[in-house]
């Protein structure tokens, strides 16, 4: 059984399930199923009515799988993990389960501190899984329970709480370049949040941005050949019949062949879109700003931080130059739209770095003027930056409710009136912050909220404080803070090793505070992140 | 360029789908069966496929209609009938294939008929039905996010009657549709469950034909087993 803890429209676009789904059905003898969190009525519904949660394929209870496997994407949804085993029958705990129960294995970003769901989960799995998806399904072989967690104990990158003894450690798909992708994905028929087809052209990011817990996670950088990605662009069509294809990865302006892909998969039909991702600005964003106007696409640019200071700081190298061309470019294009991303919250952000993006939001409207684009639509996201674990800033403060709201504040003041902003909600990100770091026993923070009722912790009109507030009152915690973080080094170091040297991320952050740009191993020397080591290794296009 | 007209059913769980997605879920059935579909003109070409009389979400559809525009060098009508039917998703199942002419105007509806099973007291409900063929007029109030709208339902839903089932009764009604719009075939059901007492439940409402204006006469592609006569593009007075 394969979940993702959300809605069916959420869940159905995450290109992780699709992988696991395609190879567990099609290379191995498992026959893998899915199911995702029923919306509040449906569930209330359910339980009404006593019908337990089932798989989409065959509608059988899904408590009768061998395995359960979640993909966690985010803090925001694992009170989703405890309502969905509750609305299957399956007990919230791991040690509750029987022989009849389902392994519940947890795996995907969220698991790089695992503490806030270790006790509703018997494994994790850390880092990519698809090496070793056949010794999984062949662990569920064993004749007991406990034979089953053995088995899969003995699996590289498994933790399993209670027997594992060391650290997992995360594992790296180095066939990642030449294996085949999924071509013929599930086709959902009731519209999905990304409704196209999906080419994942490269993992892994070296650009170092400090504040980014991905491309710390996902190094190194490998990249599939431009004929392989075209292929595959070219099957998904015939087999989805989606007219537009999107181009995956954590930066796909930094995809070596990224011009040559835009251009063949446009023309391997009349109407086919390319939907880009937001750009980083460097030199290659110029020309896709143009590519993305071109097609009546929209242009994200993500300059993050609003001066050269900060985002010199979180190695965000962009200078106001290049900003300035990929905005020209973008409207010269053609086009009248332009998204902006920024983060507020981030270490050593002053009110100036906050009144920068203001600055450079005018900037860009005084550019549209000149170009003789005066009616753009602009727009700018500005997010709360949270600490994550795995990143130099792993151990830094979180910014607080009090100080986010004043800089949202202050940021609203200073932008022109039409332009439209949206905010990251404050009481959100105060979960998130509480979650990313949880220590040992966090994992009672989150039962006691959905026991509260919170779950949808993502989505605004369902999001409640209140049952949050309640948990951390009777918990005696405050939101906002780490959730029973240990003194000294962090709990999930026990628990996990991200193969990054620890003296690679005290050095970011020592050079983040001196204002020291690192440069990305693809165009410089070695920054010696400690990743590159035992078979693993970058994979470059020529 | 050329347009046809494909005549499709839709059950099974695609009955909950919404009506841009089962439009959707058509225009990528073309796709996937390698029949290009006309893309429109403007800032950003969409494929040209219009479903001329929308499916409540909920409902069953028997002999639907969709009315799409291909280019000129695709597959012919009967070799792109078998393509869509292998390559449609389950539950919307492609029946038939009527090329027509670029000038002819879009078939318009004018009469659909509806049948639903009603749970209930059967007399209770057959006397709801039939207190409705008695009166001249039925008043109904429609709040939607656009506002207010009342409406006779009496100038649009004729040829009501209903048959006594095990748990309730199936009624069966057909909505005219005119110049000035028509009802939601939900007006009625709500309004015979109103006074028959019943809760208004999700019925299984089911649109078993309809008839439509300026439907041409030409040569149709039907797939094996659909029947002839039932068959909407076949167009009658009923």
């Amino acid at each position: 059984m394969l979940s993702y803890p959300d809605v069916y429209e959420i869940g159905i676009s995450n290109p992780a399930l699709q992988i696991l789904y395609t190879y567990l059905n099609d290379a191995t003898p498992a026959a893998a199923e899915r199911a995702y969190c029923p919306w509040p009525d449906m569930a209330a519904e359910m339980r009404a009515s006593g019908v337990p949660l089932w798989t989409l394929e065959t509608m059988s209870p899904v408590a009768g799988c061998d395995l359960w496997g979640f993909t966690l994407p985010h803090e925001l949804a694992f009170t989703n993990v405890l309502e969905m085993l509750d609305l299957a029958g399956v007990p919230l705990h791991a040690a509750e389960r029987g022989e009849a129960d389902p392994i519940v294995l947890g795996g995907g970003p969220a698991v790089a501190d695992p503490w806030p769901v270790a006790a509703f989960f018997d494994a994790f799995f850390v880092g990519e899984v698809e090496e070793r998806l056949d010794a999984i399904v062949a662990a569920l072989a064993a004749p007991t329970r406990g034979q089953r967690l053995e088995a899969l104990e003995g699996i590289p990158g498994m933790w399993v709480p209670g027997l594992s003894t060391r650290p997992a450690e995360r594992q790296v798909f180095m066939g990642f370049s030449t294996a085949p992708p999924v071509t013929r994905p599930v086709v959902p028929v009731l519209e999905a949040v990304h409704d196209r087809a999906v080419v994942e052209v490269m993992r892994g990011c070296c650009a170092g941005c400090r504040f980014c817990q991905a491309g710390m996670w996902y190094r190194p950088v490998r990249e599939r050949s431009v004929d392989l990605v075209v292929e595959t662009a070219r099957k998904l069509l015939d087999e989805t019949g989606c007219d537009e294809v999107s181009l995956l990865s954590l930066s796909s302006c930094d995809y070596s062949g990224i011009e040559a892909a835009l251009t063949r998969i446009r023309g391997l039909r009349p109407g086919t879109r390319v939907s880009l991702p937001s750009l980083r600005i460097d030199g290659a964003a110029s020309s896709l700003a143009r590519f993305a106007a071109e097609q009546r696409g929209s242009v994200t640019l993500a300059p993050e931080a609003g001066t050269q200071r900060l985002r010199d700081a979180i190695n965000k190298g962009v200078d106001e130059e290049q900003f300035e061309e990929a905005v020209r470019a973008t409207f010269s294009g053609g086009f009248t739209g332009l998204k902006l991303y920024f983060m507020i919250g981030l270490p050593d952000e002053t009110d100036d770095d906050v009144a920068g993006i203001a600055r450079m939001v005018e900037t860009a409207l005084g550019l549209a003027k000149e170009i003789g684009r005066g009616r753009v639509r602009l727009s700018i996201s500005v997010s709360s930056y949270i600490p994550k674990p795995h990143t130099p800033y792993e151990l830094e403060p979180f910014a607080g409710a009090e100080s986010l709201r004043r800089r949202q504040q202050l940021l609203r003041t200073a932008l022109p009136r039409h332009v439209r902003v949206a905010f990251h909600d404050v009481d959100a990100s105060l979960v998130e912050a509480s979650l990313a770091r949880g220590g040992r026993g966090s994992d009672r923070l989150v039962e006691e909220a959905w026991r509260r009722g919170a779950r949808f912790d993502g989505w605004s009109e369902h999001f409640d404080l209140g049952a949050w507030q309640g948990a951390a009152a009777a918990l005696d915690v405050e939101l906002g803070e780490p959730v029973f973080l240990a003194e000294g080094r962090p709990d999930w170091e026990a628990v996990v090793d991200a193969r990054l040297a620890p003296a690679f991320l005290e050095d970011e952050l020592a050079r983040s505070r001196r204002g020291e740009l690192t440069a990305d191993c693809r165009d410089a020397a070695c920054s010696a992140c400690g990743v590159c080591a035992d078979g693993v290794t970058m994979e470059i296009l020529a | 360029m050329t347009w046809w007209l494909l005549t499709f059913s839709r059950g099974g769980p695609a009955r909950y789908l919404s009506h841009l997605d089962t439009t959707r879920a058509l225009q990528r059935a073309f796709a996937r069966a390698g029949i290009p579909l006309a893309l429109s003109q403007g800032m950003r070409p969409k494929p040209c496929i219009a479903l001329p009389l929308p499916l409540p979400v909920g409902a069953a559809g028997r002999h639907e209609l969709a009315v799409v525009e291909v280019v000129a060098d695709g597959p012919g009508p009967a070799t792109a009938l078998a393509q869509l039917r292998a390559a449609a998703p389950a539950g919307l199942e492609p029946l038939a294939v009527m090329p027509v002419g670029e000038r002819h105007p879009r078939p318009q509806p004018r009469l659909a008929e509806y049948s639903c099973v009603i749970d209930g007291e059967a007399g209770t409900l057959v006397a709801a039905v039939e207190r409705y063929a008695s009166e001249d007029h039925v008043i109904r109030e429609r709040v939607s996010p656009k506002g207010r709208r009342t409406l006779d339902l009496k100038e649009y839903v004729v040829g009501a009657s209903a048959q006594a089932t095990a748990g309730g009764a199936k009624l069966s009604f057909a909505i005219r549709h005119s110049a000035t719009g028509a009802a939601r075939p939900q007006d009625y059901v709500d309004l015979i469950a109103e006074w028959a007492g019943v809760e208004p439940v999700m019925c299984s409402l089911d649109r078993v034909h309809v008839t439509w204006e300026d439907l041409p006469r030409a040569e149709v592609s039907r797939a094996e087993g659909v029947d002839p006569r039932d068959n909407v593009q076949e167009g009658d007075d009923r």
